[in-house]
């Protein structure tokens, strides 16, 4: 629908604004004709013309691609999937004509949904929790058998007539004893109960975050300028980047770098291969990790605390309902401060041009790992200064999402169940290849999907290896800009694979891949 | 002849109350805190029941059922087990094992005394 919207919206923002034709297409160097064209839906637009048109006619940009009013869409699709709303047989039609006439009742829907679904979790994982604790079923069991002792001497005591005395001291010390081992498990129960965070059960701090970066476009410009500055700060500290941060890291927070050996050191410390001992202000980093790795997690760490002011400042936004959703956030900004020091700006983006986006060029280029290129690739959207938007994904052998950032008009799929003809998940079938597919959506989008499997070595034979699956996808339109387009004829249908977001949301009813009965109908 | 139990349960406070309903019906008792001295008594002394906690330390009650009707000298021995979770699932493990009868906690007096009397009386 975005794209559809395009052209028209051009024409209603000339139109308000009382601007011609020709006098518009004067103002961004293009003919008139062309500019009817593009009004009239017949040429696609994007890059440097977009952006001068949005100038010229003075409206947001999001607002002119209707990149906000598709992710709503996208949201209300993923709404009318859930099993409560099946009766009601909702299309995208209805729910694209309900954007459209009242944007403020689909958002309205759309939260109540939210707030539902919520609930939902709460009450689903509650219910897990009382059936699963450990400490829940260790007490019930003692209460149980609390009360059996309890219920056992009272009977005694109630119907034994001739009980001697003693006897009668006896279970009276019985009932007391275990009336008060009863209390101390009442107590712990409520003081469980009156620690456990109930909203953190059902809140989901990943999504969360998700939804705070994708809101932000996935560009924060103060990280960016803080990298830069930053990076001046480091230069003619060290022959490589990695010595500059360790030099930096020591001179100016008394931090000293250790490279140990797995095997000496408690691996259950270690995230991402390194760990920070605050007690000795040392920055444990193992001697087996990649230079990728040692470089971003250096980064990573200073940039934590030489930006720490103003990653508090992004983070303080009311979308982080939670300590865990704040300090996920916290490191996704530090991760994100890494990208930019390392991959500056300016030279990443002209190098990515340059190399026509070939991440293997980039990744070595750079000492970089392909998922580090494919992150910064993703954040290349200075209003001055834009690369190709890129949709990412991540996921594990069990098609779990664990990462996703989207592009309008792609719907990503939500922690799993993803639609498996989807490159991300035939990568797996070739590890280490990058696999480059062609998908068209059954609304006629269509979208370059690059995938390749990234391996996570073990740090010992006692760990397992790891792998998982990253995917960039943009729209075609922006394809024959990389090397991932070469040899594909991008306007031949045909060669393109028919996909979908996932069985539920799918319309094509003779997909031999189909594992589940599509909720939404098709538009007929 | 008194009607001799073993009761096999790590709570001395529930051991304490059977013991004395059960004495105050003719019943001989003996008990035992823990699965592992539980069948080791077996093996000495055969009683006419066996009353059987689940929640057991060193062995749980589950394991002791299975041994002892894998033993052909105590297959047929009458076993009352005694849980504080009674869920579905228990009682299934316990009635695979061959477990005779089953109660759940907090149990009265006169629900033991019933049922052991039914499980010692000759078939």
């Amino acid at each position: 629908m975005a794209r559809e919207l395009v052209g028209y919206k051009i024409r209603e923002a000339r139109k308000t604004a009382g601007i011609t034709q020709s006098a518009l297409a004067k103002q961004v160097g293009i003919s008139p004709s062309y500019l009817n064209l593009i009004e009239a839906n017949r040429r696609p637009i994007a890059g440097k013309l977009l952006n001068a048109l949005a100038d010229e006619l003075s409206i947001d940009l999001d607002s002119l691609t209707g990149k906000s009013e598709q992710r709503l869409i996208d949201d209300l699709i993923t709404m009318a999937s859930d099993p409560l709303l099946n009766s009601y047989a909702l299309d995208r039609g209805s729910i694209e004509q309900l954007v459209g006439r009242s944007p403020l009742w689909a958002r309205s829907a759309l939260a109540i949904f939210r707030a539902y679904r919520d609930q939902s979790q709460a009450v689903t994982a509650l219910s897990d929790r009382l059936n699963q604790d450990p400490f829940l079923n260790d007490a019930v069991h003692q209460m149980l058998t609390q009360i059996t002792a309890i219920r056992s001497a009272s009977e005694i005591l109630d119907s034994v007539e001739d009980l001697e005395a003693d006897q009668q001291k006896r279970f009276h010390t019985i009932i007391s004893h275990e009336s008060n081992r009863l209390s101390k498990v009442a107590q712990s129960l409520a003081e469980f109960f009156e620690k456990g965070d109930q909203r953190s059960v059902g809140a989901t701090p990943i999504d969360e975050v998700d939804d705070f970066i994708i809101g932000r476009g996935n560009y924060f410009p103060k990280l960016e300028q803080s990298a830069h500055n930053f990076q001046q700060k480091l230069e003619g500290h060290g022959e490589t980047v990695e010595a500059a941060l360790m030099e930096f890291l020591h001179r100016r927070h008394r931090i000293s770098v250790q490279y140990v050996m797995p095997e000496s050191v408690d691996l259950s410390f270690f995230r991402n291969q390194c760990t920070f001992v605050e007690a000795t202000r040392t920055f444990l980093i193992l001697n087996n990790s990649s230079i990728s790795t040692r470089r971003f997690q250096l980064a990573r760490l200073a940039a934590e605390i030489e930006q720490a002011d103003i990653i508090a400042e992004e983070i303080d936004d009311p979308n982080l309902t939670t300590d865990e959703s704040r300090i996920r956030a916290q490191r996704a900004m530090a991760s994100y401060s890494a990208g930019a020091l390392l991959f500056p700006y300016e030279r990443f983006l002209s190098d990515a041009e340059n190399a026509r986006y070939d991440i293997e060029i980039l990744r070595q280029r750079y000492s970089a790992s392909f998922e580090q290129i494919c992150h910064r690739l993703t954040t290349l959207h200075a209003p001055d200064a834009r690369g190709i938007p890129f949709a990412l994904l991540r996921t594990n052998p069990a098609g779990h999402t664990t990462k996703r950032f989207p592009v309008a008009g792609l719907m990503l799929p939500q922690g799993g169940r993803g639609c498996p003809l989807w490159a991300i998940y035939t990568a797996f079938q070739t590890p280490g290849r990058v696999t480059r597919r062609l998908a068209e959506f059954p609304d006629g989008g269509r979208f370059l999907f690059i995938a390749r499997t990234v391996t996570k070595q073990p740090a010992t034979f006692r760990e397992q290896q790891f792998l998982y699956a990253v995917m960039l996808a943009t729209d075609t339109i922006h394809a024959d800009k990389t090397v991932y387009a070469d040899g594909l004829d991008l306007t031949t249908r045909a060669i393109a694979d028919p996909v979908g977001t996932s069985c539920r949301l799918c319309v094509r009813t003779n997909c031999l891949q189909r594992e589940e009965e599509a909720i939404i109908k098709s538009d007929g | 002849m008194p009607v001799r139990v073993l009761i096999v349960e790590d709570e001395p406070n529930i051991v304490e109350s059977l013991s004395f309903i059960l004495k105050r019906e003719g019943c001989a008792i003996t008990t035992e805190l823990d699965g592992v001295s539980g069948l080791a008594r077996l093996r000495v002394e055969r009683p006419d029941v066996l009353i059987l906690d689940v929640m057991l330390p060193k062995l749980d009650g589950f394991q002791v059922l299975k041994q002892i009707r894998s033993d052909a000298n105590l297959a047929e021995l009458p076993i009352l087990m005694l849980t504080a979770k009674g869920q579905q699932k228990d009682r299934q493990t316990a009635e695979e094992l061959g477990v005779s009868a089953f109660i759940t906690k907090p149990f009265s007096n006169q629900e033991v005394v019933k049922l052991v009397m039914e499980l010692a009386a000759p078939s």
